[in-house]
């Protein structure tokens, strides 16, 4: 039953993706201003315009250009970049490692980061430490990324000298962009768990527990761990996209040839198909993510499959 | 503070620290930093005034009538929504301002075209919870008309977490607005940004690091004064918090 779930799950979430690839395509369509005028300049030749708008098949009919482009996509075809006419799907993969490595590490920093702070503040609520962790969370929703990593830089590279300013050869060159990323989403995470942890330390089953005689250690570490997964599962999912959005900026402040820094370029030399690629495959991204932390809360909650079974059946 | 024209270029001053006239020194073309941070903040401020005025606009609209109508309109416009939140809303965001082009109505165009969803959203959750409630029943026998229903006697009712979606939402557009300047595709120079004096000052960060750091903590505190206010008007309305 709980195959069939997640299949109906996964199946549910195509419709969603054929709307995101549509959004893509239309917005990127139906907005004003000319493409090819934006390309060449407005004084171009009128036949210069007319051979790019044909290559770029901008002659055609709007239904026509989004037909092909779907049927393109699942054929894997997903273009060729006006600048250098390399496929687009080439150099994606090419930045993708990049934007991973750094989500990775942003997001494990995260982890490491909220889940303690947010236990501490639960654990001792109205405290100075309560204060502390919240302080924080509150500083880091606040501080902009792209303050942040100039000053990081400014500190850390300038004048201490301890770690590289920017690129991703030199040893030790993710760890500023990792923590100009992971801080928001360290601090958004730490107010979730929080709530969480202080919530379910208020069920029933806890109380049953501790009235049982279970230790606070068991009852903190054990039980009470594992109903707070769950909401702040949901939200590492939905901190994604502001991770996966992040770095577009955080990339080009530290220079970090990924996925964000790609688009940056792509959208400062106006190459639209490249810039339709890469915010189609960020976008994918958030919705895969989205998937996998629904399925994740079916395992470490099956109270939700059960309701969902009842609610289909 | 705007005593001294934050305009004005004067390449006798470039790059000077604190003086009588010029407290927070100079910029590269010798313009007043302080006023140039009096009129971004005024611009980051107005500009995330007229987005969220814009989301909450159309969010609540959209809202109501899924709420009320519900049936097919409701899941038409839901689906809308759910596929709108599907997109990091920075992303879409920096990918309207980049094919739009440079211009302040075309940031606020941008960033609220992913700013609505959430009051859309919350509007007709809160809706949905009214719907039946006996002083709505009431209205809708007494023969009142839709749109009277909706402004004298939802709305006023709604309106607690729609101001704190408003306040934390006006936290997340001056921290739109400034990263897409930053990005160079929101407000254009010589207008003042903090996002574009946040990027103008990043590339003189070894020979002037102050350049880097006032607009910065300026947008920083900012930020956080709209997430404070957020808070309170969270603690202040949410009854469960109190007890």
């Amino acid at each position: 039953m709980l195959v069939r779930l997640i299949l109906f799950r996964i199946l549910e979430s195509l419709p969603t993706i054929l709307g995101v690839v549509t959004l893509v395509f239309f917005l990127l369509h139906l907005v004003p201003g000319d493409p090819v005028d934006a390309l060449l300049g407005e004084t171009a030749l009128a036949a210069d315009k007319e051979a790019l708008r044909k290559a770029m098949h901008l002659d055609e009919p709007l239904f026509s250009q989004y037909t092909q482009y779907i049927s393109g996509l699942t054929q894997g075809d997903w273009g060729k970049s006006i600048i250098n006419q390399r496929d687009i799907w080439t150099l994606i993969t090419e930045r993708l490692p990049a934007t991973a490595q750094l989500a990775a590490t942003s997001l494990l920093l995260a982890i490491f980061l909220a889940l303690p702070l947010g236990m501490i503040a639960a654990r001792f609520q109205g405290k100075a430490q309560d204060t502390a962790a919240m302080t924080f969370s509150l500083l880091g929703v606040s501080i902009p990324n792209f303050w942040l990593g100039p000053m990081l830089m400014l500190v850390f590279s300038v004048f201490l000298g301890w770690l590289p300013v920017s690129g991703m050869d030199a040893s030790g060159s993710i760890i500023l962009p990792t923590i100009a990323m992971g801080t928001a989403l360290a601090a958004v995470l730490s107010r979730m768990a929080r709530a969480s942890w202080l919530e379910s330390m208020q069920s029933d089953a806890i109380r049953t527990a501790r009235a049982m005689g279970v230790s606070e250690s068991t009852l903190w570490w054990k039980h009470s761990a594992r109903m707070t997964a769950i909401p702040v599962v949901t939200m590492f999912a939905l901190q994604m996209g502001a991770v996966l959005g992040g770095a577009v900026i955080t990339e080009t402040v530290f220079d970090w040839p990924g996925l964000g820094l790609l688009t940056i370029e792509a959208i400062q030399r106006r190459d639209y198909p490249l810039v339709q690629g890469c915010v189609l495959i960020i976008a994918l991204f958030y919705v895969l993510t989205n998937l996998l932390a629904d399925l994740l809360n079916l395992w470490l909650d099956p109270r939700q499959a059960m309701t969902i079974i009842m609610d289909t059946a | 503070m705007q005593s001294v024209n934050g305009h004005a270029v004067d390449l006798h001053q470039v790059l000077s620290g604190s003086t009588s006239t010029h407290w927070l020194g100079t910029d590269a073309l010798g313009r007043d930093i302080l006023s140039r941070l009096a009129e971004g903040i005024g611009l980051s401020f107005s500009v995330a005034v007229s987005v969220i005025t814009v989301c909450a606009m159309i969010g609540i609209s959209v809202g109501m009538l899924a709420a009320w109508l519900g049936g097919w309109v409701d899941s038409v416009l839901m689906r809308f929504v759910d596929i709108v939140l599907s997109f990091p809303g920075i992303l879409l965001a920096i990918a309207l301002a980049a094919v739009l082009g440079p211009g302040v109505e075309n940031l606020i165009f941008a960033l609220a075209a992913v700013g609505w969803v959430g009051f859309a959203r919350l509007t007709r959750a809160q809706v949905l919870s009214l719907r039946h409630a006996p002083y709505i029943e009431a209205a809708i026998a007494s023969g009142q008309n839709t749109i009277h229903i909706a402004t004298k006697h939802l709305l006023p009712n709604i309106a607690a977490p729609l101001l704190i979606e408003a306040s934390f939402g006006l936290a997340a557009v001056m921290i739109g607005e400034a990263g897409l300047s930053f990005l160079g595709i929101g407000i254009q120079p010589p207008d003042a940004s903090l996002g574009t004096m946040i990027r103008e000052g990043s590339q003189l960060m070894l020979v002037a690091p102050m350049q880097v750091f006032y607009p910065g903590l300026m947008l920083f505190l900012l930020v956080m004064s709209a997430n404070i206010a957020g808070d309170a008007l969270r603690d202040y309305w949410d009854v469960r918090s109190k007890r």
